[in-house]
């Protein structure tokens, strides 16, 4: 019982450090990034090309985070333009198309180049024992990463000076203007924090079992639910959305089985939306 | 008569494709299948184009629509004159009900996009999941169960084309109507459309209905045509990406553009065949050119460079 | 000038608000634009700091051609704009919304911060509440003092009054006018005309986008045609 929760848990830290990438760019650009989870892909085959020219893994899992980023910056600067022409609905509408063209774009490129392609750190020590309850190294060491790394992030959000430019963009962005923040900047920062949010995600998936070029559509749709759950404005909704989901999917894949615990994921993501869709939609219409 | 020109010389153009096929059952294939995109096309111009509802989850209810239809003339022994309208009510009922349910809760164009995409995975698990009734992931065999005539090339080219043509007529009839007044109204604005007295909750809902009706008929059919229903037959990059494609390529709201849009994706697709699993980079890039720098289509770029007058 | 509007035209779409404005307010100076409702105070505002393109004109600020501008930029240059919607941070603290506001300049912020929780004491006593928990009048303060947090050349205040209870609207034209003795250079758009007037040096009348009358603002306080349209009395 507890060793499921737990794993649920350790999932679900991972399933929010992809989403809150989504919510972070939903809430800054108006943009849903329909290729999140390709950019955790894109770090991970990173990752895995450093190590394989003979680099240390973890400096090669830090290269893969920065190559997500890298790449992030490249799409906010070109791929989005046209979207940031436009406000509301139709800002809205451009960018999920594009995101969605563009992660058909990067599964087609990696499908074809790296059809064999899998991404594994080994650890030196598989098991631990905390407490009485033995655990993998690899969540242990993947949950930790995530909690360090949501801890920075709500540190910097709450403390520094570029946090609180963030933060006043998602609230008002006319506001934020008029005190001299340039809003295109700043976004520029938060794709590219967020796109290596997605490429922790992916490098950690490594640590786990293996990562796979054919697992990006799986990534973003898993953030998406979350995000979408949390209310994809507020990075604690998110976060608490993805130990939730994670702990649900935990309990339901083991006593109902995988197809039905992703139906009722994807349920309960339904139902978020329709029950409470002003929540959701706060700022846009 | 006149205004429905363009209709007939849809019918007779695309009455003569056979003959230029040569009786090639590879060519007849690719031709039979561009017709349900046509008519898959022309659904999701209601649908998107005239009526600004996002839908997500194309395949997953053309699906329902095919496998409720295969399904219940595999268990039942239904004949097919019963299962097929089934599977098209299926298909109605449940285009209708996404719709109805986010003008009640005031959905927005993107999370209309998300609850249908969530359908279309739900979908997609439940093929996988109700083993016992779908065979999974292999697919059901529908040879024999459904029209003789389904199970012969040139019959059942024209048999689509029988779909396509009704969708077409439905079409022009509903933007010919009460309807499509209002729903032109609508795709200017729809608050001022609402103040002018037309009912969008109404219109927007039949528009679903309808368009999902479409959907499903092409779907039930096709089932029987293809000889097996499978998930990836009806998968989302199988059914929706390629009919946002056409869509976006023929150009939105115009009459041929569903009809010139999903034959240009067809020559598109074939010529990318040979590269095999590119086919879906191509997707994605077609994906952002039409939608950067063609958001017009075919229809009304035609339409300016010849100076004809296409509906 | 610190500031100079030229022959201004602007509009949204295919409607033109303003013809030909012209206006000026030097260093030091506080000038006020009158005009009634629908006259395009608000336009004239928006083109000046960059969030409305002007169709024809200029504006110079400072030395510099604003032509062409984004908000932000026309911000950092010291151009500092109050809009009647405030554009606070609601769910942020008092204290971060100040501190937001002098993005432009942080190394004065802690100066600038004691200088705005000096002049209004009010937002001193809840600077850790959320903006969006503050009454009308103190919102209204907090926009003014966010934009003071800016070490602003020239305040552009666009309706400061609109919404609020006539006691928070006599203090807050006090405040205003410690900001002008205090030197600050002071644009403002006022319907209430006898506030306005009685707080500037000079004055300008739009109405249906043109300037039709300018002059100093005890001048137009007695002018008899301002008096009858504006101050109700015959």
């Amino acid at each position: 019982m507890i060793a499921i929760f737990f794993d649920g848990i350790v999932q679900g830290l991972q399933l929010s450090l992809l989403a809150v990438g989504i919510t972070l760019i939903y809430g800054l650009g108006g943009v849903l990034n329909l290729s999140h989870g390709q950019f955790a892909v894109v770090g991970g085959v990173a990752a895995a090309l450093l190590l394989e020219a003979g680099l240390n893994p973890f400096v090669a899992a830090l290269g893969g985070i920065a190559g997500a980023g890298i790449l992030g910056i490249i799409v906010d600067r070109t791929l989005l333009l046209p979207a940031y022409r436009y406000r509301g609905e139709e800002r809205l509408l451009l960018g999920l198309i594009l995101t969605l063209g563009l992660s058909f774009l990067i599964d087609g490129y990696l499908n074809y180049k790296f059809p064999e392609f899998s991404l594994t750190f080994q650890l030196p020590v598989p098991m631990v024992e905390i407490g009485g309850i033995a655990m993998r190294t690899a969540s242990l060491a993947a949950s930790l990463i995530a909690i360090v790394i949501f801890a920075g992030l709500f540190a910097f959000l709450r403390l520094t000076l570029l946090g609180k430019t963030i933060r006043s963009i998602i609230e008002n962005e006319v506001g934020a203007e008029l005190c001299g923040i340039d809003p295109s900047r700043t976004r520029t920062v938060i794709v590219c924090l967020a796109t290596m949010m997605a490429g922790v995600a992916g490098v950690t998936q490594g640590l786990f079992s293996s990562l796979g070029t054919e697992m990006g559509p799986e990534f973003t749709i898993l953030g998406l639910l979350v995000a979408v759950v949390g209310g994809v404005r507020s990075i604690n909704g998110t976060l608490a959305a993805g130990i939730l989901l994670g702990v649900v999917n935990a309990f339901a894949s083991r006593y109902v089985g995988a197809y039905v615990a992703y139906i009722i994921l994807l349920s309960v993501a339904m139902a978020t939306i329709l029950v409470r869709p002003a929540g959701l939609l706060a700022r846009f219409t | 008569m006149k205004k429905y020109a363009d209709l007939v010389v849809v019918a007779v153009v695309l009455a003569l494709v056979p003959v230029l096929a040569g009786g090639s059952p590879y060519y007849m294939r690719l031709a039979t299948l561009a017709l349900v995109y046509m008519a898959w096309t022309v659904a999701f111009n209601l649908i998107f184009g005239h009526t600004k509802q996002l839908f997500l989850c194309l395949g997953a209810l053309a699906g329902s629509a095919a496998y409720m239809t295969v399904v219940f003339t595999k268990q039942l022994e239904l004949s097919p004159w019963i299962t097929v309208p089934i599977g098209v009510a299926t298909a109605a009922g449940l285009g209708a009900l996404f719709s109805y349910v986010s003008v009640l809760r005031g959905l927005g164009i993107i999370f209309l996009g998300i609850v249908t995409l969530a359908f279309s995975l739900i979908f997609h698990n439940l093929v996988l999941g109700l083993r016992q009734f779908t065979n999974g992931e292999t697919g059901l065999v529908s040879r024999g169960l459904g029209f003789p005539l389904l199970e012969q090339p040139m019959s059942s080219y024209y048999i689509f084309l029988g779909v396509l043509l009704v969708a077409l007529i439905v079409y022009y009839l509903l933007m010919a109507s009460r309807m499509g007044m209002a729903v032109r109204a609508l795709s200017d604005d729809e608050l001022t459309a609402e103040l002018s007295g037309i009912n969008v909750t109404w219109y927007k809902v039949l528009a679903a209905a309808v368009a999902s009706a479409i959907l499903g008929l092409a779907g039930s059919l096709y089932a029987f045509y293809n000889g097996i229903v499978s998930p990836s037959v009806f998968s989302f990059v199988s059914v929706d990406i390629p009919v946002l494609i056409a869509l976006l390529l023929g150009g939105m709201r115009t009459r041929l553009g569903p009809i010139i849009g999903a034959a240009a994706f067809a020559v598109i697709e074939e010529l990318v065949r040979p590269f095999g699993q590119l086919n879906v980079l191509v997707y994605g890039v077609l994906l952002i050119v039409l939608f950067v720098a063609f958001r017009e289509g075919l229809v009304p770029m035609l339409r300016k460079t010849l100076k004809l007058s296409l509906p | 000038m610190v500031i100079r509007v030229e022959g201004l035209h602007a509009g949204y779409g295919m409607t033109s608000v303003l013809r030909d404005v012209s206006i000026e307010a030097q260093a030091g100076e506080a000038i006020a634009v009158i005009g009634p409702n629908g006259a395009g105070k608000t336009t004239l505002m928006k083109a000046m700091v960059g969030m409305l393109r002007p169709t024809r004109g200029r504006v110079d600020f400072d030395g510099h051609s604003l032509n062409g501008l984004r908000a932000f930029q026309v911000a950092r240059l010291g151009l500092v704009y109050v809009p009647a919607e405030r554009e606070l941070f609601p769910t942020m603290s008092v204290l971060e919304n100040l501190e937001l506001g002098a993005y432009r300049d942080v190394s004065a912020s802690e100066e600038h911060m004691r200088y705005v929780l000096g002049l209004f004491p009010r937002l001193d006593e809840r600077k850790h509440q959320l903006a969006g928990t503050l009454s009308g009048g103190e919102q209204q303060m907090l926009a003014i003092g966010r934009a003071l947090m800016a070490g602003p050349k020239v305040l552009l205040l666009d309706e400061p009054s609109t919404g609020l209870a006539p006691k928070a609207v006599a203090e807050l034209y006090r405040q205003l006018s410690k900001l002008k003795s205090a030197g600050l250079t002071i644009v403002v758009t006022e319907q209430q005309v006898p506030l306005a007037l009685s707080l500037t040096d000079r004055a300008y009348v739009l109405e249906q986008g043109s300037i039709r009358l300018s002059g100093r603002s005890s001048d137009l306080l007695g002018d008899p045609s301002i008096k009858k349209a504006y101050l109700g009395v015959a």
